[in-house]
């Protein structure tokens, strides 16, 4: 009995297969899900997806969202993903520290605001790189 | 120049058709929450209404010329509404999307401009959450009080319609709503296609209704309901101003497509006259010399 997996984001599928066993970061915490998990739904937050496939695990970046685990059947609905693979290290730091930079100058609340959201996500991206290595 | 759009109409097309599963899924969930939510009072910033005093506009246009009409009409809508608004005594700002628009907003510094963002050649989920990053910090914060999208949308081939759509506040039931207040329900889709009737191009439109199938009565909400939709709603507002970025290329394509259609007839037709004057005063001198020629035979003889 495996899991299938969806992940989507507004303009493409990131991931369609069956998959063992996820690790979802949501707002309340983190949740794995086995095979045979009793339907639920939940809102995703900026955070590490972890998959394990074919006895290994692999990340995927998620940027925010919402997920329905239903009968053995998981979709992720997400602003925007990234597998761990893709992503380049040197880019995900240097996002990371340039993003670190603008909060230290934001001024006001809405720069705050879309400071720290930028901030979060280049975070993940990093730990989704540094998670695999 | 023609063929070319006409190949990256399909392409946009395409990305259209790949959007789908994504917002399908999503209007169901929506549907689904609503129904369980129909008699508590949902307060979520994205769905605040406030009394209007600031609204936020964000202009699609293109990134090239040679389309016709398509950048000029949409900036008249842009420029009709900020007219608008005036007169209701409301304060407004842009946010360009494209090279076009951003063009037209440096040169005339008396319209208050947000940000500037560059178009792409094929919209993604990464350019529409900068935008909505944007727009979603700009309501939040309360600077702005609504946020109008303004987008040609696609008709067909050769019509295309520059429209106002309201996308912010949302309705909690994810309705779309026009500035006159016409609301769409998100489960009726539009979406066109590409195809070929009688050996020409042509583009088909199909609305599909999305069934909203019932969530299994034993769902569990993992955090409460009212947060899921916290979740839930910023999502559309990407999909929401994914699809504007779509329909606004693919309407652009087709723009160019006829602009280089007609472009092409006319070089034609004008290579023709041009040639026909060409030999006829070819054919004169000809005549001409061969005159002289047996003018001056006759005169010798």
């Amino acid at each position: 009995m495996t899991l299938n997996l969806c992940v989507l984001t507004p303009n493409r599928i990131v991931w369609d297969s069956e998959v063992k066993e996820i690790i979802l970061s949501t707002n309340s915490g983190q949740i794995g899900v086995l095979p045979n998990h009793a339907p639920i739904a939940t809102a995703v937050d900026i955070g590490i997806l972890r998959i394990r496939f074919n006895d290994q695990w692999l990340t995927m970046a998620l940027m925010g969202g919402f997920a329905r685990i239903g009968n053995n059947e998981i979709t992720v609905l997400v602003n925007d993903a990234e597998k761990g693979s893709d992503i380049d290290p040197q880019e995900a730091q240097q996002t990371l520290e340039i993003a670190q930079a603008n909060l230290r100058k934001a001024e006001g609340k809405r720069q705050i605001i879309e400071a720290n959201l930028a901030l979060r996500r280049a975070r993940t991206r990093v730990e989704a790189v540094n998670a695999i290595s | 120049m023609k063929l070319v759009a006409a190949a990256k109409v399909r392409r946009a097309q395409e990305a259209v058709v790949n959007a789908r599963p994504f917002s399908e899924t999503l209007v169901e969930v929506l549907y689904n929450i609503n129904e369980q939510l129909q008699n508590d009072d949902v307060d979520i910033p994205l769905t605040k209404v406030r009394p209007v005093k600031k609204v936020g506009l964000v202009v699609v246009t293109g990134d090239r010329g040679l389309c016709g009409g398509f950048n000029n009409s949409i900036i008249k809508k842009a420029e009709a509404r900020i007219r608008e608004l005036k007169a209701l005594g409301l304060d407004y700002t842009v946010i360009s999307v494209g090279k076009k628009g951003n063009l037209y907003f440096l040169r005339r510094p008396y319209i208050p401009v947000d940000k500037y963002f560059e178009g792409t050649n094929l919209p993604t989920a990464k350019e529409a959450q900068a935008i909505a990053d944007d727009v979603f910090s700009l309501f939040v914060s309360e600077e702005v009080d609504k946020v109008e999208l303004l987008y040609t949308k696609f008709v067909s081939l050769v019509k295309s319609d520059p429209v106002i759509h309201t996308l912010l506040p949302l309705s909690p039931k994810g309705e779309i709503c026009d500035v006159n207040g016409i609301c769409v329900d998100a489960a009726n889709d539009e979406f066109f296609r590409l195809t070929t009737r009688e050996g020409k191009l042509t583009v088909e439109r199909d609305v599909i209704r999305t069934q909203t199938s019932d969530f299994s009565p034993i769902l569990q909400f993992e955090q409460d309901p009212v947060q899921i939709l916290d979740a839930l709603l910023p999502l559309y507002l990407n999909s929401q101003i994914l699809r504007a970025l779509q329909e606004s290329l693919a309407s652009e394509l087709a723009a160019r497509m006829s602009a280089m259609s007609n472009a092409t007839d006319n070089a034609v037709e004008l290579k023709k006259n041009l040639s026909q004057i060409y030999n006829r005063q070819r054919q004169a001198k000809i005549t001409g010399e061969i005159l002289e020629i047996v003018a001056g035979a006759d005169a010798l003889t």
